[in-house]
C-alpha cells in the first residue's frame, strides 16, 4: 500500500478532488475515533475512580478521585492468576484448533469437483440455524464425559460455520492459476492445502483467528454450565463475573446482611457493581485487544497475491 | 480433478452422475484425500450439533427436567399456540424483524463503507490506529455500553445539552421514552459498537485484490471513487454476498441485550422482541418447552429466508452459500 | 504475608501444570484434568471413607442460588475453622454466577447435585426429607425451628429445607430502616421546623414549599425508581399508603384474610394522580421512567433530589455516600435522607415488616449428598447458641466486648477493624445468612440482640451528632421508632408464598407487571385532564387479567398459613 502510494507521488501530483477526498476522509475517521474511543476511555476513567465517588455519576474521560482500589479488589482474588492461565490456554488451543480444522474443511468444500461438497456444505450451514436447546446439549456434554474437563472449551466450538464459509470464499477467490500450477506439479491435496492454500490464506486465517480468539477469551457461559464447581478450570471471565455478582449481591443484599455488616460502622461502600463492571471490562479486554495490532500486519493490501506473483 | 473454476456452478461429479452409485464411489475413492479431510468433521458435526436435536420434542411436551424422556407429559401444540395466539406476538415479531433488518442494512453499509474509507488511507500508522480504536467498543459489554447510551441520551446528557445550546429544543427530550425513536437508537448503538469489528473481515478480503488492478486503473486516469466502485467493491463482492445470505438467515435473531437493557415501560411497544418475550414467559418461568418452540419457529423462518436469499443470489449470478 | 503468597503462586502453578498435563495428553474424552484438580483441592475428601467417626474430616459442597459471596472453603475462615474443629466438616461454597433457572434445569435434568443447596426452585425430587434426620441428630434444630415445623412442611407433609427467617426469643426490631419509607432530605425538614409528616398531601406539600422557596437551586421534587425488576419501588407505594406492610402484589384483610390486589384500585389511582399532579407542577422527574439504577443512585447522591419512595436496602449505596460526606463535613448532613411513615390520610402506618417467616427459601440436602447425617449434625452444631454468637458477633475480646451488665458491644477500634476484607477473612460474610440460623430479629437467651446491628448499644454508637439531633427533634432514639409497631400477620410476607413455575398465579404476576410498566408512565406523564381517559384505558387492559383467580389463590394460601400458625 505505502509502496503504491509512493509510486503515485512520483508519477504526478494528486488531483484536487483526491486531496479533498483525503481531507474529508481523515476528518471523518478522526471523528469516528473520538466516538469509538469514548466508551473505552469512560470505562477506564470509572475503573480508576473511587467507587464511592463514582456513584455520583458525571465521570467522563478523566477520573475525579484517582484510585487503584478497584483493580486491587478485582485482581487480589487468589483465583485470578490461575484463571487467566486457563483463559490463555483455551484461547491458544481453541484458536489454533479452530483455525486449522475450519481451514481444512473449507478447503474441501471449495473444491468444485469434490463429490461430497454440497452435502458437507449444507450439513454445516444448517447447524447455524438450529439448536436442540440447553438441556439436550448439556446432557450430551455429560454423556461425552466432558463435564469438569478442559476439553469442553474446545470440542463443542471446534468449527464455526461462519468462519468456515469465510475461509471457503477466500480460497475460491484465489487466482486459479496458482492452484493450477501446483496441480501440474503433481502436488497432492495435502501438499496443496498445507503448502499453497494455507500460506495464501493468511489474511483470512488471521481474521478467523481473531474472531475465535476473542470468542474463546470472552466465553464464560460454558464454564458456568459445565465447570462451575471446578475452580481449577475456571477462566478469567468467569472469575470476573463472580466478582461482579458478588458485589451486586452484597450491595442489594435483601438478606439481613446489613444488620451484620453495618454492625455500628457505616462503612462507605468499598466496591460497587458500577465500578467493578468498569474495572473488569478493562482488565478482561486489554489483553485481547492487544492482539489486534499484531494481526494487522497480515491485512496489508496486496501482500498475498503480490507475494506469490513476485 | 478437472475443474476448479471458482464461481461457476458445479460441473463436477454430482452434476454428471451418469453411472450412479458405482461412479460415485469410484470418485469418492479417487478423492479420498478430501474425504479424509472432511468426513471426521462431519462426525463431529453430527455428534455435537445434530444429536441434541432430539430436544425439539421438548416443544411438544410439558417438559419437566426431572423426568426421563418416556415419562414426559405430551402437550401437543400448546406451546406453539401460546406463542402465536398471544396478542403481543405480531408486535413482538414486527419489532424483531424491524430491528434485525435495521441491523442488517446498517451493519453492512457502515462496515463496508468504513472498510473502503480505511482502504483509501495512505498513512499506515493512522490506518492502524483507526482500525484498533474503532474496534474497541466491541469489547465493552452491552451492560456498560447501554449505561453510556442511557446517560448520553438522558435529559441532562450531552445530546440534549447540545440541542438546547443550538436552540433546537427548549427542554430535555426523553429520547428513550419516545417509542418511535427506539429503533433508531438501537441501530445507531449497534453500529457504534460493532462497525469497527465488522470491518475486519472486509479489510481481510481486500488483501486479495491484485494491486496491479489499481495501478492499471490509475494509468487510465480513474479517480478514487471509480477505483472504489470498479475495483475494490467488486473485489470483495463474493464475501459480501455470502455474508449477506448468512445474515438474512439470521433475521429472526435481532439480539437480546441491547433491547433488554435499553427497553423500559415507555418504549416497550417498540423494544420488546421475540427473545425478550421468550425470556419472560419461557426461561424466567423454567418453561423450557416454550423456549424450544420459539427456537423451532425461528429455525423454520431462517431456513425459508436462507433458501430464498441463496436462490435469488444464484439467479443473479452472484456467489452462493451452498 | 510474602511467604503466603509464594505458597499460593507455587500451588497455582502446580494446579496449572496438572491441567496442562491433562491437556497435552490430547485425548478427547479425557477428564483427568478435572479429577486431578478437584482431588488436589479437597484431599481431605478422599480420607473420609469407611467407618463413621465424627472427627473424620469431610468436605461437602453447598450451592447457593442467590450468589451472595465468593466461592471459598469454609475452613479457610476463622469461624469455619472453629466449626470444622468441632465437627470435622468443611463446606465448599459454590455461588451461582449465571442464570438460576438454567443452572437448576441442568442439575435436575442430569440428576446431579451438590450435597446441599440453597434455593426455592429445587424442592421435592432434589431435596431429601429432613424429618427423620432432625429427629435423630437435631436437638438444636428442633429447639430453633420447632415452632415453625408446621409451616415448613411441604404439601406432602415432609420437610425439605430449613428457612432462614425464624425468630428465636423476643422479636427485636431493626433500628435502621431497611424497609420502605418516603424519604426526604433533612434540610427540608430542618427548614420547615421538623414538622410531623403523616399524610401524603403533607409530604408533597413539604417538598413543594421547599422548591418554591428555592427556585434557583435547580431542585427536583420527587423521583421514582422504575428500572427493570426494581420497578416495584414505583408500584408498591399505594399498599403502604393504605397502611399495609409489603405483602407484594396484595393487601390482606386483618379479619377475613382476603387477599386483594391493588394495582388497579382507587389507591393506585390516587397515588398516580398525585404523581401526575406533581409532574404538571414540574416537581416530578420525568426521567424516572427511563433512568437505570445507576442513574437513579447518582441523582440521589447529587443533593438535588428532595424526596422519593424506596426500600432502605435499595438505596444503601447512595445513603452511604451521603453519610460519608456528612461525616467529613457536617453541613452536608442536609442532604442525607430521612425516612417518614407517610400514609394517605394519616392511617396507622405498617411500613415495618412484621415478624415474618419467609418459607420459600432455605437450605436443603440433596439426593446426591454423600453423608446427609454429617451435614445435619453440622447444622445442628451451628445452631447451638454459642455458635450463633460466634457467627454473628465473633470472638469475645476480638470482635466484641461484654460490659458489666452482660451487654454485648463493639469498641470503636473493633468497628473500624471489621471492614469488608475482615468480614471475608473472619467468615462473617459467609455465615451471615444462608445457613440454618436464628432469624435476624432474634434475641439471645441473655437478652442481647442476635445481630450486632440490631443491638441498641451498637446502633447508638453509629449515630453522628446530626443523626442524634434530628432523632431528638422527633422524640425517638431509633429510626424504627418513627414508625408504628407492626401488627401480627402470621402469613407475612405474602410475596413469599411459593408459586409453581409457570403456574397461573406466576403468569398473572408477569402480565400484571408488564401492564403496569407500560401504563404507569403514561398515567403519570399524562396531563391532569387526560388522566381519566388513560386510566380508563388501563382499566380496560387490566380487566383482561384473571385477577379474581389470582386473589383466590392468594387468599387460600394465606388462610392455610394462618391455620398452620395457630
Amino acid at each position: 500500500m505505502a509502496e503504491v502510494a509512493g509510486k503515485n507521488k512520483k508519477r504526478r501530483p494528486m488531483a484536487l478532488g483526491d486531496r479533498l477526498f483525503d481531507y474529508a476522509n481523515y476528518t471523518f475517521l478522526t471523528l469516528l475515533m473520538v466516538v469509538t474511543l469514548y466508551p473505552f476511555l469512560n470505562t477506564l476513567a470509572v475503573s480508576l475512580n473511587d467507587a464511592n465517588d463514582s456513584i455520583k455519576g458525571g465521570i467522563y474521560v478523566w477520573p475525579r478521585e484517582w484510585t487503584l482500589d478497584n483493580y486491587k479488589y478485582v485482581l487480589a482474588e487468589a483465583t485470578i492468576f490461575h484463571a487467566t492461565m486457563i483463559s490463555v490456554l483455551r484461547t491458544v488451543i481453541g484458536t489454533v484448533a479452530t483455525v486449522f480444522c475450519s481451514a481444512m474443511v473449507a478447503y474441501t468444500i471449495s473444491r468444485q469437483e469434490f463429490v461430497l461438497r454440497k452435502f458437507v456444505t449444507v450439513a454445516f450451514i444448517l447447524t447455524m440455524y438450529i439448536n436442540g436447546g440447553l438441556i439436550p446439549n448439556f446432557l450430551l456434554i455429560r454423556d461425552l464425559g466432558l463435564i469438569d474437563s478442559f476439553w469442553v472449551y474446545i470440542w463443542p466450538g471446534l468449527i464455526g460455520v461462519f468462519n468456515l464459509i469465510i475461509i471457503r470464499s477466500f480460497i475460491e477467490g484465489l487466482p486459479e492459476s496458482i492452484l493450477e500450477s501446483a496441480r501440474i506439479d503433481g502436488a497432492g491435496e495435502y501438499r496443496n492445502f498445507f503448502h499453497i492454500v494455507l500460506p495464501l490464506c493468511t489474511p483470512v486465517l488471521a481474521t478467523v483467528a481473531l474472531f475465535t480468539g476473542v470468542y474463546q477469551w470472552n466465553q464464560w457461559f460454558d464454564v458456568f454450565l459445565y465447570n462451575s464447581s471446578n475452580i481449577d478450570l475456571s477462566t478469567l471471565q468467569y472469575e470476573l463475573q463472580k466478582i461482579l455478582q458478588n458485589s451486586n449481591a452484597s450491595m442489594s443484599a435483601k438478606s439481613a446482611g446489613d444488620a451484620f455488616a453495618s454492625a455500628g460502622s457505616q462503612d462507605a461502600n468499598a466496591v460497587t457493581p458500577f465500578s467493578i463492571r468498569a474495572t473488569m471490562t478493562i482488565a478482561a479486554s486489554l489483553p485481547i485487544i492487544m492482539v489486534y495490532p499484531f494481526l494487522q500486519k497480515y491485512f496489508v493490501k496486496g501482500m498475498t497475491v503480490g507475494g506469490v506473483k513476485g | 480433478m478437472e475443474n476448479n473454476t471458482a464461481g461457476i456452478p458445479a460441473t463436477g461429479a454430482i452434476a454428471k452422475k451418469p453411472a450412479g452409485m458405482a461412479r460415485f464411489f469410484k470418485l469418492l475413492l479417487q478423492q479420498r484425500a478430501l474425504v479424509v479431510m472432511s468426513v471426521p468433521f462431519l462426525i463431529w458435526l453430527f455428534i455435537f450439533k445434530y444429536m441434541p436435536m432430539w430436544g425439539w420434542t421438548i416443544a411438544f411436551q410439558k417438559y419437566k427436567p426431572a423426568l426421563g424422556f418416556w415419562e414426559q407429559e405430551w402437550a401437543g401444540l400448546t406451546h406453539f399456540r401460546f406463542l402465536f395466539e398471544d396478542e403481543r406476538f405480531i408486535r413482538v415479531l414486527r419489532n424483531t424483524l424491524a430491528m434485525s433488518g435495521i441491523n442488517l442494512v446498517l451493519g453492512f453499509v457502515t462496515a463496508i463503507a468504513l472498510a473502503l474509507l480505511l482502504n483509501e488511507v495512505r498513512k499506515v500508522m493512522f490506518k492502524r490506529v483507526v482500525q484498533t480504536v474503532s474496534y474497541l467498543p466491541h469489547f465493552i459489554s452491552w451492560v456498560v455500553a447501554a449505561g453510556i447510551i442511557q446517560s448520553t441520551l438522558s435529559p441532562d446528557g450531552i445530546i440534549n445539552e447540545l440541542l438546547m445550546k443550538a436552540g433546537f429544543i427548549k427542554e430535555g427530550v426523553l429520547f428513550l421514552g419516545i417509542p418511535e425513536y427506539f429503533w433508531t437508537i438501537f441501530g445507531a448503538g449497534t453500529v457504534w459498537k460493532d462497525v469497527g469489528w465488522n470491518t475486519i473481515v472486509y479489510l481481510a478480503a481486500m488483501t486479495m485484490i491484485d494491486p496491479a488492478q489499481y495501478e492499471a486503473a490509475e494509468m487510465d486516469g480513474a479517480g478514487r471513487f471509480k477505483r472504489m466502485w470498479h475495483i475494490t467493491l467488486p473485489g470483495i463482492k463474493p464475501v459480501i454476498v455470502v455474508l449477506l445470505i448468512m445474515n438474512i438467515g439470521y433475521l429472526m435473531e435481532s439480539g437480546f441485550e441491547p433491547q433488554y437493557l435499553l427497553g423500559n415501560g415507555m418504549n416497550v411497544d417498540y423494544s420488546e422482541n421475540l427473545d425478550i418475550f421468550v425470556l419472560k414467559y419461557g426461561i424466567a418461568q423454567s418453561n423450557f418447552s416454550l423456549s424450544i418452540a420459539a427456537g423451532m419457529f425461528k429455525t423454520v423462518v431462517s431456513f425459508i429466508l436462507l433458501f430464498v436469499a441463496n436462490n435469488v443470489s444464484k439467479r443473479l449470478g452472484e456467489a452462493r452459500l451452498y | 504475608m510474602k511467604k503466603k503468597s509464594m505458597v499460593l503462586v507455587v500451588t497455582v502453578m502446580m494446579l496449572f501444570s496438572v491441567v496442562a498435563a491433562a491437556c497435552s495428553s490430547g485425548n478427547g474424552g479425557n477428564t483427568e484434568g478435572g479429577n486431578a484438580g478437584s482431588g488436589a483441592s479437597g484431599g481431605a475428601n478422599n480420607a473420609a471413607g469407611g467407618e463413621e467417626k465424627t472427627q473424620e474430616k469431610a468436605t461437602f459442597t453447598i450451592f447457593n442460588g442467590a450468589g451472595a459471596a465468593k466461592d471459598v472453603n469454609t475452613n479457610e475462615t476463622t469461624i469455619g475453622k472453629l466449626l470444622e474443629d468441632q465437627t470435622g466438616v468443611n463446606f465448599k461454597l459454590e455461588n451461582l454466577v449465571g442464570d438460576l433457572n438454567t443452572k437448576i434445569g441442568t442439575m435436575i435434568a442430569s440428576n446431579k447435585y451438590p450435597d446441599a443447596a440453597i434455593d426455592e426452585v429445587l424442592g421435592a425430587g432434589a431435596f431429601i426429607d429432613l424429618t427423620d434426620l432432625i429427629e435423630q441428630h437435631g436437638p438444636n434444630i428442633k429447639r430453633v425451628y420447632g415452632p415453625y415445623f408446621n409451616q415448613m412442611k411441604a404439601e406432602d407433609g415432609k420437610i425439605y429445607f430449613l428457612p432462614f427467617s425464624n425468630v428465636v426469643g423476643e422479636y427485636n426490631p431493626d433500628p435502621n430502616i431497611n424497609q420502605g419509607a418516603f424519604w426526604v432530605q433533612r434540610r427540608v425538614l430542618k427548614e420547615a421546623g421538623y414538622p410531623q409528616i403523616k399524610t401524603m398531601d403533607e409530604y408533597f406539600k413539604l417538598i413543594e414549599d421547599y422548591v418554591a422557596k428555592h427556585p434557583d437551586e435547580d431542585l427536583t421534587g420527587f423521583v421514582s425508581l422504575t428500572h427493570d425488576w426494581r420497578f416495584f419501588a414505583t408500584t408498591n407505594p399505594p399498599m403502604h399508603l393504605m397502611g399495609y406492610p409489603n405483602d407484594g402484589e396484595v393487601t390482606v384483610d386483618m379479619n377475613t384474610f382476603e387477599a386483594k390486589t391493588y394495582s388497579a384500585s382507587d389507591a393506585t389511582k390516587r397515588w398516580l394522580q398525585k404523581l401526575s399532579e406533581l409532574n404538571a407542577k414540574g416537581l416530578f422527574d420525568k426521567a424516572s421512567f427511563v433512568d437505570n439504577y445507576d442513574q437513579y443512585l447518582a441523582k440521589l447522591t447529587s443533593g438535588k433530589v428532595l424526596g422519593f419512595f424506596d426500600y432502605g436496602w435499595q438505596i444503601g449505596n447512595a445513603q452511604n455516600v451521603l453519610k460519608d460526606a456528612a461525616k467529613k463535613d457536617p453541613a452536608k448532613d442536609d442532604f442525607v435522607y430521612f425516612p417518614l411513615p407517610v400514609t394517605f390520610d394519616g392511617e396507622k402506618d405498617q411500613y415495618l415488616d412484621p415478624p415474618g417467616f419467609v418459607k420459600n427459601r432455605g437450605i436443603g440436602i440433596t439426593v446426591s449428598a454423600k453423608d446427609p447425617a454429617r451435614i445435619v449434625q453440622y447444622f445442628d452444631n451451628l445452631l447451638k447458641e454459642e455458635n450463633q454468637i460466634l457467627k454473628s458477633w465473633g470472638i469475645k475480646g476480638e470482635t466484641y466486648e461484654v460490659d458489666e451488665n452482660g451487654r454485648f458491644y463493639r469498641t470503636a477500634e473493633q468497628i473500624a477493624k471489621i471492614d469488608e476484607a475482615f468480614r471475608e477473612e473472619f467468615g462473617f460474610k459467609y455465615y451471615d445468612w444462608n445457613w440454618p440460623n436464628y432469624g435476624t430479629n432474634s434475641t439471645l437467651a441473655d437478652g442481647n440482640a442476635y445481630a450486632p446491628g440490631l443491638q441498641p448499644e451498637v446502633f447508638q454508637m453509629s449515630l453522628t451528632e446530626a443523626d442524634k439531633t434530628i432523632l431528638d427533634k422527633y422524640g425517638v432514639r431509633t429510626y424504627a421508632e418513627l414508625f408504628a409497631a407492626p401488627d401480627e400477620r402470621p402469613w407475612f410476607p405474602a410475596w413469599g408464598i411459593p408459586k409453581e413455575q409457570g403456574s397461573e398465579p406466576q403468569m398473572y404476576e408477569t402480565k400484571k407487571t408488564e401492564l403496569t410498566r407500560k401504563y404507569f408512565p403514561k398515567l403519570v406523564l399524562a396531563s391532569p385532564a387526560e388522566f381519566e381517559s388513560v386510566w380508563a384505558e388501563y382499566m380496560g387492559e387490566f380487566g383482561k387479567l384473571d385477577t379474581a383467580g389470582y386473589e383466590k389463590f392468594m387468599t387460600d394460601e394465606i388462610k392455610k398459613l394462618v391455620e398452620q400458625a395457630k
